[in-house]
């Protein structure tokens, strides 16, 4: 659009498309093991349905998805088709890790063969805690996230100035209000 | 029954031919088809390499190890209790399960035994852990094939058995319970009855999945004599559970082995069918889910009052010795060979998890088979990642 | 020969005693130990090269016709100990003998497999020595097919070659990995490199005797 490239975006436009934007995520379920049950349960059971919050967890392929929840323990020989993933979503994109086996290791931490927290390989954005989480803290990350993506800059972000550009702090769920 | 012999003897014969084309000059460029590590319909991170022939699949390869975590390294370096905290995460769905038969082998190097009540409660606990693990393969079951709506299902019921472990233990699954020599805590009031209650949700629940998906004339031919396994096979490879029940063969080690659970105490059947093929295997663990509420609602009934704790020392060093305790664990024989040299953790634990052995056929098995069928095959032989990659 | 067996007169016994002696039979002074639990389990111990005919007789003539696992154990002791030294500090000194389990042994590393009787409900244990400088003992494929995934598992965590095997590569590590994991000396880089921060000082209750743990 005309007024994204040349940096003249006026804030109620922005207010309206971060909201858009912040609720119509679409979610790649990256899940991988134990968490991926607590995953479908908050995305697929009828008590912690997600789809209320606007996030809808069935897109075809990374290709078509903003949001990817990493879920599960990562190990190095895994790593590589992560990081092919985390490529081949378009921009903007955003990462959740789910559970202390993708923030840290987790209780693996002194294994020979498990990648120490996905932050090694692709930027986060939320962290949620648990091990593994309950589905209510899963969609308490969604929340905050939703929250971090309606404070957007948007003309920083669509001026081509990507993930490593801007700077920002990690949400973890249980820290405190987002701004 | 004609109709099951005819297709037994096809796939055989198609095996066969599969062998046999290898061999023709003439044929036509094979596809190698790369099922996985991310695809919806392997349970979790199984890359399955598969060259074809048409539709017809030639060879067969799992690659596994995306999510081998190292755990009989991680034992070595850890106290009993703390491989007790780990082991939970080897079969994530039932983790119950997973810690029975390390603390049993570590019992029986300590020569002790729990007491009678946190017996009937361990037994409890791990049919809960089984309806829980099975319940969720049956919901999965009609992914594979194409029909969604069961999963939703699986899922809600699943958060009922959820609830009461998590009541009971403080940990949905993950529950870290057992302890060497009883459990940590007895059963918070009110939780027998709860159980009652749950447990008559969870037969309704069969009796939907038997309606909605067993009585299916499409699941019927989706799984009707397609990867027979005869008994002897089964036998070799060491499958177990369901996997072998469904091959003829009668071997149930909650019956066959004497352990200190409370089985022998109660009335129940063990599930077999003759056929070996995969409606049998899925067919059996239906039949087992609803055999486990059965056997819930018995111990319910009888569970005897006392200590949940036998007397043993605050910090616990295991007396030098080997031991080898397997359970009947909801994705077929569950072992640990623990070896222990007096130390506060053990030496060196092998852990003989069901679904390495049961993966273990699928070259055998995927040999000549159509592509569809090579999902509903790897369905109904059901795997957790944890529990082949440890 | 050592047999546990003080209670003579229980069925599991005899069962077990019998199995013992069909491997007396076949296998001769390859049998090179054996110890019996009663009502509970019994281990053999065979050399080296009689491990696959070993196999055979528990096959064959004992009727284990249920394969379990095949694995492997290394006996020596951990130079790293638990993982949990200071590295700032010496390294506080460790025992360094190698002492075999159960049925005994000569090697530093063992390979063992369980092996079950369906009919008859019970399980053998099976050991036998791999020689320290030519680690190799013949495959079990022939055996049991099962035992193809277990060798090529046991084959990348310990080292141990087995003769025969169809396809002997790396069951879960890529294969760029260094190193053979399960192998004692094979550190644990994460607990080497700084000191562990969850050593616990434990001390005694008022009027308890068990003791410290630092």
């Amino acid at each position: 659009m005309g007024l994204v490239d040349k940096g003249r975006l006026p804030k109620p436009l922005t207010t309206l498309f971060n909201m858009g934007r912040s609720y119509s995520l679409w979610v790649y379920q990256w899940g991988l093991a134990c968490c991926a049950i607590e995953m479908g349960a908050a995305f697929g059971s009828p008590r912690y349905d997600v789809m209320r919050l606007g996030v809808i967890p069935l897109p075809a392929s990374p290709r078509q998805a903003d949001l990817v929840v990493i879920s599960g323990t990562v190990t190095d020989k895994m790593a590589p088709s992560i990081k092919r993933l985390y490529e081949q979503m378009p921009e903007p994109k955003y990462v959740i890790s789910m559970g202390s086996c993708a923030n840290c290791g987790g209780p693996y931490w002194d294994s020979y063969s498990v990648t120490k927290g996905i932050d090694q390989i692709i930027p986060v954005d939320v962290y949620v805690p648990g091990c593994p989480p309950r589905p209510e803290a899963l969609l308490e990350g969604v929340v905050l996230l939703q929250q971090r993506i309606k404070n957007e800059d948007m003309g920083a972000r669509w001026r081509g100035e990507g993930t490593k550009a801007i700077v920002r702090e990690p949400i973890v769920v249980g820290g405190g209000p987002v701004e | 029954m004609t109709d099951l012999a005819d297709r037994q003897k096809l796939s055989y014969i198609a095996a066969q031919a599969a062998d046999a084309r290898l061999n023709v000059e003439l044929e036509t460029e094979g596809m190698t088809l790369n099922i996985g590590p991310q695809h919806p319909a392997t349970h979790g991170t199984l890359r399955i390499i598969v060259r074809l022939d048409g539709e017809q699949v030639v060879w067969a390869e799992p690659s596994a190890g995306y999510m081998h975590r190292g755990y009989e390294k991680l034992t070595e370096v850890r106290t009993f209790p703390q491989v007790t905290a780990l082991v939970n995460r080897i079969d994530w769905l039932g983790s119950f399960a997973n810690e029975v038969p390390f603390i049993l082998a570590a019992e029986q190097l300590m020569d002790i035994e729990a007491p009678p009540r946190a017996q009937w409660i361990r037994t409890i606990l791990f049919e809960l852990s089984r309806i829980a693990n099975v319940s969720l393969f049956l919901g999965d079951l009609g992914v594979q094939l194409g029909a969604v709506t069961p999963v939703f299902m699986a899922f809600r019921d699943r958060e009922y058995v959820l609830n009461l472990i998590e009541s009971a233990t403080g940990g949905r699954f993950h529950p870290n319970f057992d302890r060497i020599g009883g459990l940590k805590d007895d059963l918070p009031a009110g939780w027998i009855a709860e159980t009652k209650q749950v447990m008559k949700k969870l037969r309704n629940f069969c009796d939907e999945i038997e309606e909605l998906l067993f009585g299916n004339e499409i699941f019927q031919s989706r799984l009707r004599g397609i990867g027979v396994i005869p008994a002897e096979v089964a036998k070799q490879y060491g499958l177990s559970g369901a996997n072998l029940r469904a091959s003829g063969v009668d071997w149930d080690l909650r019956r066959d082995q004497k352990l200190p659970l409370a089985y022998d105490k109660v009335d129940w059947k063990v599930w077999t069918h003759p056929d070996g093929d995969s409606f049998a295997r899925c067919w059996i663990r239906l039949q087992e889910t609803r055999e486990a509420t059965h056997i819930v609602d018995q111990l319910l009934d009888g569970i005897p009052n006392g200590p949940i704790m036998a007397k043993v020392p605050r910090i616990i060093k295991v007396p030098e010795g080997e031991a080898w305790v397997s359970t009947e664990n909801p994705l077929g024989e569950m072992g640990y060979y623990v070896v222990s040299k007096g130390d506060l953790g053990p030496f060196r634990v092998k852990i003989r998890s069901a679904s390495f052995n049961n993966i273990s056929i699928v070259p055998w098995v995927l040999r000549g088979v159509y592509v569809p069928d090579v999902i509903s095959i790897l369905a109904s032989l059901y795997f957790i990642l944890g529990d082949i990659d440890r | 020969m050592s047999d546990d067996s003080t209670v003579a007169e229980l069925p599991g016994d005899a069962l077990r005693e019998g199995v013992v002696q069909a491997l007396r039979d076949a296998l001769g002074d390859a049998l090179l130990d054996s110890v019996i639990v009663p009502q509970r389990d019994v281990w053999v111990r065979v050399r080296t090269d009689a491990w696959r005919q070993a196999g055979i007789v528990l096959r064959d003539t004992v009727g284990c016709d249920y394969f379990c696992f095949l694995s492997a154990i290394d006996w020596m002791p951990s130079p790293f100990g638990r993982g949990e030294d200071d590295p700032t500090q010496p390294a506080p000194e460790r025992d360094t003998e190698i002492r075999q389990g159960v049925t005994g042994g000569d090697t530093r590393m063992q390979v063992f497999a369980r092996v079950t009787n369906i009919a008859k409900h019970f399980g053998v244990t099976i050991k036998a020595d791999v020689a320290d400088d030519d680690t190799v003992v013949d495959s079990w494929v022939p055996v049991y097919a099962g035992a193809n995934w277990h060798e090529r598992e046991t084959h990348e965590m310990f080292g141990i070659g087995f003769a025969g095997h169809p396809d002997l590569r790396n069951m879960y590590l890529p294969t760029d990995f260094e190193g053979h994991p399960l192998r004692k000396d094979f550190p644990l880089l994460a607990r080497l490199v700084k000191p562990w921060p969850g050593i616990a000082d434990v001390e005694p209750l008022p009027g308890d005797d068990s003791e410290d743990e630092s």
